[in-house]
């Protein structure tokens, strides 16, 4: 039912993923027999979609589940239940074979680009051993002119190809994994925190280049981050995440205008501004975040929402519908107004 | 008129490399007044740490401080003697980091921390201490303090051991406190209630606040004034509202116009060109000539000085000097 509401609310666009009830729990062992004494409920039953060309932002705190949602889809992590709809076929259903060419379909970025280049390999055999793999150019020569190709679409000197990852700077590295998962020719990019390690001058680079991708190449992407400005500057949907659930999905502009889950409320009046006219932060949400292997019972946000009341520690909430998204807080129940 | 609480007139701050010396801090000049709070801010590696380690005399070896005064609570922090130096940190001025994880002694408990650096600094009874550090503990909002007082760092979340550091830092009631980016590491909810926390006791306490940051919309929600920092020198320095409203220099211009929340949707976001040159092969004259829209010949022939574009507003640029004398 909540699916068919996140449908409703999306673009009129076919879309290109399609996420069902996806839940990814990792089992909590304990003792000399490594029963499972729990779960860490890490993505508890999301359902969201993206529509190609378009890029949804995954937004929330630490440990909120939002990078294990991009680990599942590309089954980089194996999700217990749900379907992953990539241009209709279930991704969940498949082999590890037959995954194989999806996995070309689908590329991530991550965080920290050293972490994810090898140091050991120079700048061409990183950009070409994905096409390799994929079958994509005849030739050691030919794919070598796509590195360089594929280097100046991401504004590096393709000279630069016989460096080590080493020899470049922070906002360098992460054109080169950009080059890297361009290099499949992906349909959709998973951008996991891809600019919240570099210098604002530097993010702004990279931004900038994410967003050319996507007119020249109509990309699809997924934005996972923590970060609401370049969220605002970036997404045209947004899913708010909260301890393993989304609990808001909207328009851009209608989250930003218009929020209606008191998380997604306090979310925003906790961002900094910088103008000076305004100081604008407020700490209307209090305390810490609960942990996934134990979420409080009902709505998981109500022990630190100020709006919370008698029914939202009973019950958990469902996608009511809000605007064109959805919000689960009982504060959007029609049949409450 | 009372004398800033910390004052630091051309001080050089080096470290050795390819056999010579780089400098870090390069004669930085900066005061902060009683009860105020300054920014300093700037892009990883511009010298924002090291200006505040240098003020503390902590630069780690093998830097030093070569040169230039740094005035701490009236005393002179180069010619101090350790000891004396000892004695005035934690007491006059105290700091708090960005790794609350990293700062705590975690085979210790939190409780036993704060006593210690309270019994470091006077004649206090354990139970005395005790006391005083739950007060504290109550007082930065840390919910059960009787209970956390037993607790050790890993069993507590990052915002509530930024909370303990906190109450370490103003047990003293310092007359400074240096905060280096002190709610990076914390999500946006958590950081929303240390920011308002630091306004509550910097407003009670009238403790004066360096604050280092990277975040321009914490310097807004923080700062009375603002210096930036690029490439180890001080490149413009005003009140909060004229540097963020009517920043001068080319690189605060750019770099408050490259913050994402400021473009709009769609919308391309400024870029500053390039990257921040290595301490090893920074440019002769202005170290943003490299990367600077309006450079000029003169750019690149010699360092720039620091020129008054308004009340209390400086900025270090030879073509907005021109533009002001004209």
């Amino acid at each position: 039912m909540t699916a068919g509401v996140a449908n409703a609310a999306a673009s009129d666009r076919e879309p290109l993923l399609r996420v069902e009830g996806l839940r990814t729990w990792f089992p909590i062992k304990a003792g000399v027999l490594q029963r499972t004494v729990g779960n860490v409920r890490a993505v508890d039953d999301i359902d969201f979609e993206v529509a190609a060309g378009e890029t949804l932002a995954l937004v929330g705190e630490s440990g909120c589940g939002k990078t294990t949602v991009g680990r599942s889809l590309l089954r980089l992590v194996e999700p217990q239940a749900g379907r992953i709809l990539f241009d209709g076929v279930d991704l969940c259903a498949l082999s590890r074979r037959e995954m194989i060419p999806y996995r070309g379909d689908m590329q991530i970025v991550f965080q920290d680009p050293m972490g994810s280049l090898d140091p050991r390999m120079r700048v061409r055999e990183i950009i070409a051993e994905g096409m390799r793999s994929f079958g994509i150019g005849a030739n050691a020569a030919e794919r070598t002119d796509r590195v360089a190709a594929l280097l100046e679409r991401v504004q590096l000197d393709p000279d630069w190809m016989s460096r080590y990852p080493h020899e470049f700077s922070g906002g360098q590295r992460q054109r080169i994994c950009i080059a890297r998962a361009l290099a499949v020719e992906p349909r959709l990019i998973v951008c996991d925190e891809a600019t919240s390690a570099l210098d604002v001058s530097i993010q702004a680079q990279i931004l900038n280049l994410l967003r050319d991708l996507q007119q020249d190449l109509g990309l699809t992407y997924l934005f996972i981050t923590h970060d609401l400005g370049v969220v605002r500057y970036l997404a045209d949907r947004v899913a708010v995440m909260y301890v393993g659930e989304i609990v808001e999905q909207g328009p851009t502009e209608q989250i930003f205008a218009r929020p209606a889950h008191p998380y997604t409320q306090g979310l925003l009046s906790a961002i900094p501004s910088t103008d000076p006219s305004r100081r604008s932060v407020r700490a209307r949400v209090i305390g810490d975040v609960p942990s996934p292997a134990n979420p409080p019972d009902g709505c998981r946000f109500h022990p630190r929402c100020p709006q919370a009341f008698e029914r939202c520690g009973r019950q958990r909430p469902p996608a009511y519908p809000a605007g064109a998204g959805i919000s689960r807080c009982f504060l959007s129940d029609p049949a409450a107004r | 008129m009372s004398a800033p609480v910390l004052r630091l007139v051309d001080v050089l701050t080096t470290f050795p490399a390819e056999g010579r010396r780089i400098p870090v801090v390069d004669r930085v000049s900066l005061e902060v007044d009683e009860g105020e709070v300054l920014a300093l801010v700037g892009e990883s590696g511009c010298g924002k740490s090291m200006t505040a380690l240098s003020a503390m005399r902590l630069v780690p070896k093998p830097g030093r401080v070569e040169s230039g005064h740094i005035q701490l609570c009236d005393r002179d922090v180069l010619g101090m003697s350790v000891n004396e130096m000892r004695a005035v940190r934690g007491r006059d001025a105290a700091m708090i980091f960005q790794e609350p994880m990293t700062s705590l002694n975690p085979v210790q408990t939190v409780g036993a921390q704060v006593v210690e650096a309270i019994r470091l600094h006077e004649r206090a009874s354990f139970d005395a201490a005790r006391a005083r550090t739950i007060e504290l503990f109550d007082r930065v909002q840390i919910p059960d303090p009787e209970q956390r007082f037993d607790a050790y760092p890993h069993q507590l979340s990052g915002g509530l051991k930024q909370r303990v550091m906190i109450a370490m830092a103003v047990s003293m009631r310092p007359k400074l406190l240096i905060a280096d980016e002190p709610s990076t590491a914390l999500d946006v909810t958590i950081q929303a209630q240390i920011l308002e926390l630091l306004r509550e006791l910097q407003r009670e306490l009238g403790t004066a606040i360096l604050l280092i940051t990277h975040d321009l919309g914490v310097v807004n929600e923080l700062a009375d004034r603002i210096a930036v920092m690029y490439a180890s020198r001080v490149i413009e320095q005003g009140d909060r509202v004229d540097v963020l409203a009517s920043a001068r220099h080319p690189y605060t211009e750019g770099l408050l116009r490259s913050v994402p929340s400021s473009a709009r949707h769609g919308e391309a976001l400024h870029e500053i060109a390039g990257v921040v040159p290595s301490p090893l092969e920074w440019p002769a004259g202005c170290r943003f000539s490299t990367r600077c829209h309006r450079m000029e010949d003169r750019c690149v022939e010699a360092v720039p000085a620091s020129t008054p574009v308004g009340p209390g507003h400086t900025v270090d640029c030879f073509v907005v000097a021109d533009e002001v004398a004209r």
